[in-house]
């Protein structure tokens, strides 16, 4: 009975948009009341400290400073520069180079909005120039950039890492496969369309101009090997890997001359907004965790579903609908931070490896970045392409199946999204 | 009105400037420490300097993110109910805020008095309730900032406009500027 009081009290909390963390930390604040008298409210300042003070979150604003210092620093047009000389000349080529562009942005950033912002600024204005619909650009954009959060370095996975204690490290190396085989199939669906509409090329192949484009370009893919490289080969942690990450994106934002100061300030000034926002959640997490913890509600909740059903199959079916009916309605950090804690012991129970449910969760979140109401991604190409969010979802449903069939690949043969880890950690 | 527009423009640039001074700090210290145990010197203090930074950057940053009302939240249902419900539910939500962090303050205060005569456990000369003034104090700014973004989010909501999709016009506006002379 109480428990249902606390779920209708955090759902109304949300309903009337009281932040997702306040609600959360609400909810908590109700259940301790119940269970544990008012002495127990001394909680909340001990809870809100703990949680904000996780070390291993420590690489949630570097990823993001290095991110806003790549932006603000002129990476964006010499890799669109790059990826047209490789992937321009076939039909849609603006659509592929969108595709491709993500794909690099992604190993840079672990923020999908700004980077539709940034990236979708320069892009769409261009499809749209070269006869794509307005529609179409935005589809191609908003798919990719939420692709993308799949692949290392991702908010999410760190997020999911630290909720369920799994390697950040593991999660990161288990999205570079799926993140891939995401890309080849947005491509594929970009390319039906291009033939469809018979949309442009641009360039023709040319070695000399690839070779040119690659130097120009070359810095820009120092992050990348540091982050990869680091993390894969086992050098670095995933925070130590975004500590350098940012000394690389300063070192590369200096190189091609695009460091001023005023964009350093905006940069972390972004990075200590996204930060709080996010940590503020996971603070409130604690403080709720702790409740439901002492009220042994995760275990009952897998007791239940246990008792129904054991097998691996059917209990990943019922998280991803779940998963995927949570990221209409809420951000992927506040969908993780809500949700993971509560299925984790379900999840250990049922004997599922949680580097593998890692990446099915984070993939359901990138989905759910595309539907609405709750849609940043998908709301700010729309923005960028100035166009209507109705339209531009009959264009992305083709998209979205994609990302649902590499989801459903990813949940039922583990081997796509782990061999590499595997490979390297097993 | 106008007093309390430039009473939040202070706090926003107060804020800002903090949040910024904190991230710098925070970015100078993980860098510092990552390239020192690459060379095979690692700093005791470096994890719970680190967190602190952390946890400080989290409520400067959120009574920041107040004031601008950038914290993640769900507004659909709110602005799909009649205007005199809205604005009801509206009060609700605002009252539901501010007491989570009144509680929040009280208790802070509570755990700062017991917390008397202790220091951290790196740096010895550090007491440990200079670094955890940050809830109360988080809480409180927390409050001034909610109160202060109040009337503007009033006023958006009773128009019925969402403020995420606002700040993403806004941003993406604020790109196709940046970006117009080369596209």
């Amino acid at each position: 009975m109480l428990m249902l009081l606390i779920f209708v009290a955090l759902v109304a909390l949300i309903c009337i948009n009281v932040p997702i963390a306040i609600a959360l930390a609400m909810a908590g604040v109700i259940g301790l009341l119940a269970t544990e008298g008012v002495s127990s409210l001394v909680s909340i300042a001990l809870d809100m400290y703990s949680g904000s003070t996780k070390f291993s979150l420590i690489a949630i604003p570097m990823f993001v400073l290095a991110g806003a210092i790549m932006n603000a620093g002129g990476i964006t047009d010499r890799l669109i520069n790059f990826v047209s000389a490789i992937i321009g000349f076939v039909r849609g080529g603006l659509a592929m180079v969108n595709i491709g562009v993500s794909l690099f942005f992604a190993e840079i950033s672990g923020s999908a909005v700004a980077d539709v912002a940034a990236m979708g600024s320069i892009l769409i204005p261009q499809m749209k120039k070269r006869g794509y619909s307005a529609p179409f650009s935005a589809a191609v954009t908003s798919s990719s950039a939420s692709l993308a959060i799949i692949i290392p370095p991702s908010i999410p996975m760190i997020l999911y890492a630290s909720s369920s204690n799994t390697s950040v490290e593991q999660l990161f190396v288990a999205g570079v496969v799926p993140g891939l085989l995401g890309a080849a199939g947005l491509m594929f669906v970009a390319y039906v369309f291009a033939r469809r509409y018979n949309l442009p090329t641009e360039e023709a192949f040319n070695t000399k101009r690839l070779r040119e484009t690659f130097v120009a370009a070359l810095p820009a893919f120092t992050l990348p090997v540091i982050i990869l490289g680091g993390i894969f080969g086992g050098f670095v942690t995933a925070t130590e890997a975004a500590g350098l990450a940012v000394i690389a994106a300063l070192i590369v934002s200096a190189w091609y001359r695009n460091l001023d100061l005023r964009h350093l300030r905006r940069a972390m000034l972004d990075g200590g907004i996204q930060t709080a926002v996010v940590m503020l959640l996971v603070a409130a997490s604690v403080l709720m965790g702790g409740f439901l913890t002492r009220a042994q509600v995760p275990q009952d909740i897998a007791n239940a579903i246990l008792g129904i059903t054991s097998q691996q199959w059917v209990i990943l079916l019922i998280l991803n609908f779940f998963f995927l009916v949570v990221g209409f309605f809420l951000h992927s950090a506040a969908a993780i931070i809500l949700v993971v804690p509560i299925v984790i012991p379900l999840i250990a129970a049922a004997g599922i490896d949680p580097v593998h449910f890692g990446l099915v969760v984070t993939l359901n979140l990138a989905i759910g970045q595309q539907t609405p109401p709750v849609a940043s991604v998908l709301i700010t190409s729309c923005a960028v392409a100035r166009a209507n969010i109705w339209d531009v979802s009959k264009v992305n449903i083709w998209f979205i199946l994609i990302l649902l069939t590499v989801l459903l690949l990813c949940t039922y043969v583990p081997s796509i999204p782990l061999f590499l880890v595997d490979y390297f950690y097993r | 009105m106008n007093a309390i527009k430039r009473l939040a423009a202070i706090l926003d640039f107060l804020l800002e400037a903090f949040t910024v001074f904190l991230m710098v700090v925070l970015t100078v210290v993980v860098i510092v420490a990552v390239l020192a145990r690459l060379a095979g010197e690692s700093f005791s203090w470096y994890d719970e300097v680190a967190a602190i930074m952390l946890s400080w950057i989290t409520y400067y940053g959120a009574a920041l993110a107040a004031l601008r009302r950038r914290h993640i939240g769900f507004d659909s249902v709110l602005l799909s109910i009649p205007v005199q419900f809205r604005m009801i539910a509206v009060l609700l939500g605002e009252a539901v805020v501010l007491t989570f962090f009144i509680l929040m303050a009280y208790t802070g205060f509570q755990v700062l008095a017991v917390l008397q005569g202790s220091y951290l456990v790196s740096l010895t000369w550090v007491p440990i309730q200079f670094t955890q003034s940050v809830i109360p104090i988080g809480a409180i700014l927390f409050i001034i900032c909610q109160i202060l973004s109040l009337p503007d989010y009033w006023q958006k909501t009773r128009d019925g406009i969402s403020l995420e999709h606002a700040e993403i016009e806004e941003e993406v506006d604020e790109e196709l500027a940046k970006n117009a002379p080369r596209s």
